[in-house]
């Protein structure tokens, strides 16, 4: 018999150690998840609370459909990941090599690199609407007073500009997470294969494009996964920069979907929005985490 | 007096058996070494007697006390584990007296007690260090300390010696041997090394695939194995097993030729049975070049393929009936590739094993 | 060219790359800094003033209500909400992290790889997306514009996190530790307290600036979540600064200081534990 409870409870102790972790995500994540997917299958308003109980089936996920705003806001954003997250990489991979080279005052760099990852996104966007404030932001003013132009350029005010302004703004925040991520995996790559490569004859980039990359391909999925979790971070950016302005060339599914819920009080409809865009979410951390998986068996041997 | 008694204990990992119910009585005061092969299931017995495997069926007695369903902590023994598992954040002397200050000892005891083991394992010096400080030796002393502290009534070793480099092995091996003398304890010693199995045990126990195949003292083993496995596990290099047929009071070895079958096995044969020839390369030596005093031999002729100079001796490696073997020189001389030399095997020491079950012919 | 003038080239291009990448890097940031010590006149001055010429605390002690000047922004009432807050839900996320990062590190358990990837799951969905619904259940339970309903949310919003650092932080530290504890005489928990959580303080400590971190900079679900002075954080209040025409730029920049300073310097106190956890609990996974 005691055997018998023994095994039992020894197989209960780690359910009794994650009930707290996933009653809390049941609480807070999936109870208002279950609760905003029935909210979109009504024309919900705040302004009248009893439309709450009126049941219209799929009609909110229909009219998205046919929702040309929506769709502009959908595709700006996968093209606003892409571009982002892509440069975010690049540039990270390239400060990662160069800051790997360097031996003096390295960890000073590696500091300084950290600096922008603890600013909050909100604190970012204002400081870029500072900087490319046309009117008395330091970059106009810099290319003003160095006499590279006589006019204002319109950073924020200019659809494609501002675009461009609220890219840029993402990746001074992020680029830093991909860089340091990628560092560290120089640093635990082992000198031999590096050697190897040499000796069997491989140049500069094939060192790099056959050895190196391989081997910190599963930090940047790391990186890619971390930064897949938070990117709708970038709504604050947009939120304090723009404001999806102007004329919404700069709206974002998550600009639209705090538009339409909380400015125009339509909540069914954002939740519409909102399951579309967290579909969307988990499909980007899904993909990064399974290649981060098969990135990782590689690094087997490694450990 | 706390021998160690397992009645049937079986483990298993969900519908996954990997012991399947071993009997073994430990001695008090035995030195008792658990060895096998990896994946043998002899490290799973240790920590089963431990505590920190729960166990699936059967009874494990610590002296009088039936433990099945005690924590470790309550069983009264100590473990020295294979990576040492010293705490990290502690100095010598705290990852000594950790035990003791545990189970609420007086701090005058504990003093008394870290420098009684510190002493015997030569650690005075080095209390104030902390583990990261050490070198691999000083640190298996620092294990082997934290278990004698606590004068349990029983010392786990779960290949305490496999991490340090072979110099250092041996050396260590020593030691231990020495601590068994000055500390008298029953310890149960896991290794896949059969040297260290040999110098070390009271007992050897040989398992394998979650069986016991044999439990006896270090001689009875090497000199009497009960099958293949045991023959080829323990000495190195590994008996030569040749198959053959017992054909009018001759192996017939099925790649050709013939050896008589040894005197003292004739009547456990019969005609006819397919059975396992074993020779340990130390019996099968050059005329003039052998160690043993054999009464009952027979001679052979062989082709040196090669030969390693081990100082006293010479392995020679050739083959008989096809098959690999190898042979000793002792007193050695010069030898070319592809001489032929008639070597005398001692059949007194040969042993006979059936072809069909893989055991010895002549059970003890 | 010689071989070691090539060199020598290739090191001054170096340093040159790095150093312009630097100020891309810091000079937004320390341009905002220097920003809140000059006063809004300096800042718009048409043609600009490159070098300050009038340096000055003015603006910070505006915002604090201190002197004749002030800004009718109750800051001090959003630092402490955000102190209270974040504190709070940073030191109920570790508890819950460590018990559950315990687990995934310690235990052999069904489905242990789905329950890990669900938890990291819910952590994908968007801020913005969870206010909504997290908004209307919350006024419902009369909770909206209380700390309390911001500090049950980021511990959500943490908890995956801190497992997951944790789970890494304790997997570094080899089993067999706590096994020669429990043989020394210890229960499980004794062994956790005295062996394993010593070993991994500094790790936990890492996570518990990262959930501090996360709840002291969150913006989209406090922006709906929270009304009054009654649990507004800094980063919500940094919002007041804006009227539709007019933007009070040297206020907003001593306001940015006032949020950065904080996680400057816990990040700095802790970032080499944040990158070994990041990583070694991606990689070894």
């Amino acid at each position: 018999m005691t055997r018998f409870f023994r095994t039992r409870q020894a197989a209960l102790t780690p359910l009794l150690l994650l009930s707290p972790a996933i009653l809390t995500m049941l609480f807070v994540v999936a109870i208002p998840l279950v609760f905003s997917f029935y909210t979109s299958l009504t024309p919900y308003r705040l302004t009248r609370p009893e439309t709450i109980e009126t049941f219209i089936g799929f009609r909110n996920y229909v009219r998205l459909w046919e929702d040309a705003a929506f769709w502009a806001a959908f595709w700006r954003t996968i093209l606003f990941l892409v571009i982002a997250l892509n440069v975010e990489f690049l540039l990270g991979l390239g400060i990662a090599l160069l800051i790997n080279k360097i031996t003096w005052g390295q960890r000073t760099l590696r500091t300084i690199m950290m600096f922008p990852m603890m600013f909050s996104p909100i604190l970012v966007g204002f400081q870029f609407k500072f900087i490319f404030n046309d009117n008395i932001g330091i970059v106009n003013n810099a290319l003003q007073s160095m006499g590279i132009i006589d006019f204002a350029i319109p950073w924020l005010v200019d659809a494609r500009l501002a675009m461009f302004s609220i890219i840029f703004a993402e990746v001074w925040m992020s680029t830093s997470v991909f860089a340091i991520l990628l560092l560290a995996g120089l640093f635990a790559m082992p000198r031999d294969p590096l050697e190897a490569a040499k000796v069997d004859g491989c140049n500069a980039w094939q060192t790099f494009r056959h050895i190196t990359l391989p081997f910190i391909m599963p930090f940047a999925f790391i990186a890619m996964t971390i930064r897949s979790l938070d990117v709708a971070r970038a709504y604050d950016i947009v939120q304090v920069m723009t404001d999806g302005g102007p004329a919404g060339r700069t709206e974002l599914l998550w600009t639209l979907i705090a538009r339409v819920g909380y400015e125009n009080a339509r909540m069914g409809q954002a939740n519409a929005m909102a399951y579309v865009s967290t579909i969307l979410s988990i499909a980007f951390t899904y993909f990064f985490f399974t290649k981060l998986v098969a990135a990782r068996r590689y690094m087997g041997g490694a450990e | 007096m706390a021998g160690i008694t397992l009645d049937r204990v079986v483990k298993r990992y969900g519908k996954l058996e990997v012991v399947h119910g071993i009997d073994l009585e430990i001695g008090h005061n035995e030195f008792v070494v658990l060895v096998g092969p990896s994946g043998c299931g002899k490290s799973t017995t240790l920590r089963m007697i431990a505590g920190l495997e729960d166990i699936s069926d059967g009874d494990i007695r610590i002296g009088e006390r039936v433990v099945n369903d005690l924590p470790p902590r309550k069983r009264n023994v100590s473990m020295v584990f294979q990576n040492y598992a010293l705490y990290p954040h502690m100095n010598v002397r705290d990852n000594l007296g950790f035990g003791l200050k545990i189970a609420g000892q007086p701090a005058k005891v504990i003093e008394e007690r870290v420098a009684e083991a510190a002493g015997i394992l030569g650690l005075s010096e080095l209390m104030d260090r902390i583990p990261a400080e050490l070198s691999g030796g000083q640190r298996q002393r620092v294990a082997m300390g934290r278990a004698i502290v606590r004068h349990p009534d029983a010392f786990l070793f779960d290949e305490p010696l496999s991490n340090l480099d072979a110099k250092l092995r041996v050396q260590m091996r020593t030691e231990i041997k020495k601590l068994h003398g000055k500390v008298a304890t029953t310890v149960v010693y896991v290794t896949h090394d059969q040297v260290e199995a040999m110098t070390l045990a009271d007992r050897i126990v040989v398992m394998k695939d979650g069986y016991i195949e044999q439990v006896g003292t270090p001689m009875e083993v090497f000199n009497h194995p009960v099958n293949t496995f045991v023959a080829s596990f323990i000495g190195s290099p590994p008996m030569n097993l040749i198959p053959g047929r017992i054909e009018g009071g001759e192996v017939r070895f099925s790649g050709g030729g013939t050896v008589p079958v040894p005197g003292r096995l004739k009547e456990h044969v019969r005609g006819g049975q397919e059975v396992i020839f074993g020779v340990r390369p130390d019996d099968l030596s050059p005329i003039g070049h052998g160690i043993h005093e054999a009464r009952e031999t027979c001679e052979i002729d062989l082709t040196v393929e090669l030969a390693e100079l081990l100082g006293t001796e010479t392995l020679i490696y050739t083959s008989l009936a096809g098959q690999e073997i190898q042979g000793k020189m002792f007193d050695p001389r010069d030898l070319k590739v592809g001489e032929t030399l008639t070597f005398r095997l001692s059949l007194d020491k040969a042993h006979l094993f059936d072809a069909a079950t893989g055991r010895s012919v002549r059970p003890r | 060219m010689t071989r070691a003038l090539k060199k020598r080239l290739k090191a001054t291009a170096l340093w040159l790359t790095t150093f312009v990448l630097m100020i891309v890097m810091c000079v937004p940031g320390l341009w905002v800094v220097l920003s809140a010590f000059r006063p809004n006149r300096e800042i718009l001055a048409k043609p600009p003033v490159w070098v300050p010429q009038d340096l000055t605390l003015r603006n910070f002690t505006k915002i604090f209500g201190i002197g004749e000047e002030t800004v009718a922004i109750p800051v001090l009432s959003y630092f402490w909400n955000s102190l209270v807050i974040a504190t709070t839900s940073t030191v109920i996320a570790l508890i819950i992290g460590m018990a559950g990062g315990y687990a995934f590190a310690r235990f052999r358990f069904r489905f242990k790889n789905a329950w890990f990837l669900g938890l990291m799951l819910f952590r994908t969905v968007p801020g913005i997306a969870l206010s909504l619904p997290v908004f209307m259940l919350w006024s419902r339970l009369g909770i909206i514009d209380t700390q309390m309903g911001l500090i049950i949310v980021y511990v959500s919003l943490n908890v995956p996190f801190t497992v997951w650092l944790i789970d890494g932080f304790f997997r570094q530290i080899p089993m067999s530790l706590s096994e020669a504890a429990q043989v020394d005489g210890c229960t499980r928990w004794q062994a956790f307290w005295k062996i394993e959580f010593p070993l991994a303080k500094s790790g936990i400590a890492a996570a518990g600036v990262f959930a501090f971190l996360t709840s002291w900079n969150e913006f989209a679900l406090a922006s709906q979540l929270t009304r009054s002075t009654d649990s507004k954080t800094l980063p919500v209040g940094l919002m007041d600064f804006t009227s539709q025409f007019t933007i009070d730029w040297a206020g907003m920049c001593a306001m940015a200081v006032i949020i950065i300073v904080p996680a400057l310097i816990l990040t700095f106190l802790v970032q080499k534990h944040l990158i070994a956890g990041l990583t070694f609990g991606g990689v070894k996974g």
